[in-house]
């Protein structure tokens, strides 16, 4: 039995060490070896956002102004979204973007004194420590980028908040069954 | 040999798998908000919220007993709205009726003075009605619609009461008379 057992050990030397070098099969020694087996794999950078609460695309306001005056409700304030599972492998950026609620059938100028936009501010925290925020009002947003240095896996909550009539206050909204706007937010590799 | 082939393999289903779950770099959630506003109109509070005419029958000259010069009347509505297009303003006038007696007046004699409600502000032609009540103070109510404005409309109304009159320029019974106008803004008869 022991003699068998050396025997398969010293074919399996001999033919690794064919694979390493025919030079070294050739070499007759008492010892041979140690032969190196290099092995190699692959994990691409990946990033996902992971799953909405409930699976519920849509931040359902409701009625939007105060029935009394005709102006914003100054309590708008929906429930957040979580992304679950969100996840980067390697370094990452995560990005906020949003547009304006507007009327949807009203498409041209409202008359003086009234507006047919809804400007807010768009929150996406939990990623990184200063959260990505873009607000609709603002032409340059540079808060909605926010780099993390480090591979991480968790929920992202996306919050809407700080909701005000384009153009002041004091406008009054059209009537229109529809205000709508768009959010989106972006995990991508890099930084 | 042997060997090498089975790393060989291992590497490329490794190589499958990675491409099987489609994993990217960047991924993009996007959500929408929604909501609505809702048709409304308002009607500024009146002022002055009502209106006394005081002594409305000469007590001296050739028209004794019958209806003196009643200075034209205003009334401001300020701040009104409504939010959507294809509204209206409906005017309902009542007469100044006396309401003590209700016997029939004599003739030559009259329980009731006419005038006109003009409303305007809302449309670039006013909305306008004139009672026209007889002497016994039938017939005390007229209604009248005035043009449609299409668009949203926020303003400021003036309600004024002009061209008192008695029927038949009768000498006006003695007592307390009273009289309504009644303002109502919204859709049009199309709407």
């Amino acid at each position: 039995m022991t003699l068998n057992r050396f025997l398969i050990i010293a074919c399996t030397t001999a033919a690794l060490a064919s694979g390493a070098g025919a030079t070294s099969a050739a070499a007759a020694s008492a010892t041979a070896g140690p032969a190196s087996v290099p092995v190699t794999g692959t994990v691409v950078t990946f990033c996902t956002t992971g799953t909405l609460t409930n699976d519920t695309t849509v931040f359902d306001l409701g009625v939007l102004t105060d029935p009394n005056t005709g102006l914003l409700k100054n309590n708008i304030a929906p429930v957040s979204k979580i992304l679950n599972g969100a996840t980067c492998n390697t370094v990452s950026t995560i990005t906020v973007a949003a547009s304006p609620m507007t009327a949807q059938d009203f498409t041209t100028v409202p008359p003086a004194g009234f507006a047919r936009a809804i400007d807010y501010t768009a929150t996406a925290s939990g990623w990184t420590t200063t959260p990505a925020v873009y607000v609709t009002s603002q032409s340059s947003n540079s808060a909605a980028n926010q780099a993390r240095n480090t591979p991480f896996s968790g929920q992202i909550t996306l919050t809407l908040s700080s909701f005000t009539t384009t153009g002041g206050s004091n406008l009054l909204l059209v009537s229109d069954p529809v205000y709508s706007g768009a959010i989106t937010v972006t995990l991508a590799a890099g930084n | 040999m042997r060997h090498s082939l089975s790393i060989a393999a291992i590497t490329l289903g490794l190589a499958f798998a990675g491409a099987a779950q489609a994993q990217s770099t960047t991924d993009t959630r996007s959500v929408t908000v929604n909501g609505t506003v809702a048709q409304v109109c308002v009607l500024g509070a009146p002022a002055p919220t009502s209106i006394n005419l005081g002594q409305m029958a000469a007590t001296s000259g050739t028209r004794t007993g019958k209806l003196g010069a009643i200075a034209d009347q205003s009334v401001s509505l300020p701040a009104t709205f409504c939010n959507y297009g294809g509204t209206q303003i409906t005017v309902v006038a009542t007469a100044l009726i006396e309401g003590n007696d209700e016997a029939t007046p004599p003739s030559g004699f009259s329980k009731a003075v006419n005038f006109t409600a003009n409303v305007s502000g809302w449309t670039p032609t006013a909305a306008s009605v004139t009672t026209t009540a007889a002497s016994d103070g039938s017939n005390a109510t007229t209604t009248s619609g005035g043009p449609e404005q299409a668009q949203p409309n926020s303003t400021s109304l003036t309600l004024t009461l002009t061209n008192f009159s008695a029927p038949g320029d009768s000498i006006l019974v003695a007592g307390g008379y009273n009289g309504l106008v009644t303002i109502t803004l919204g859709p049009d008869g199309g709407h």
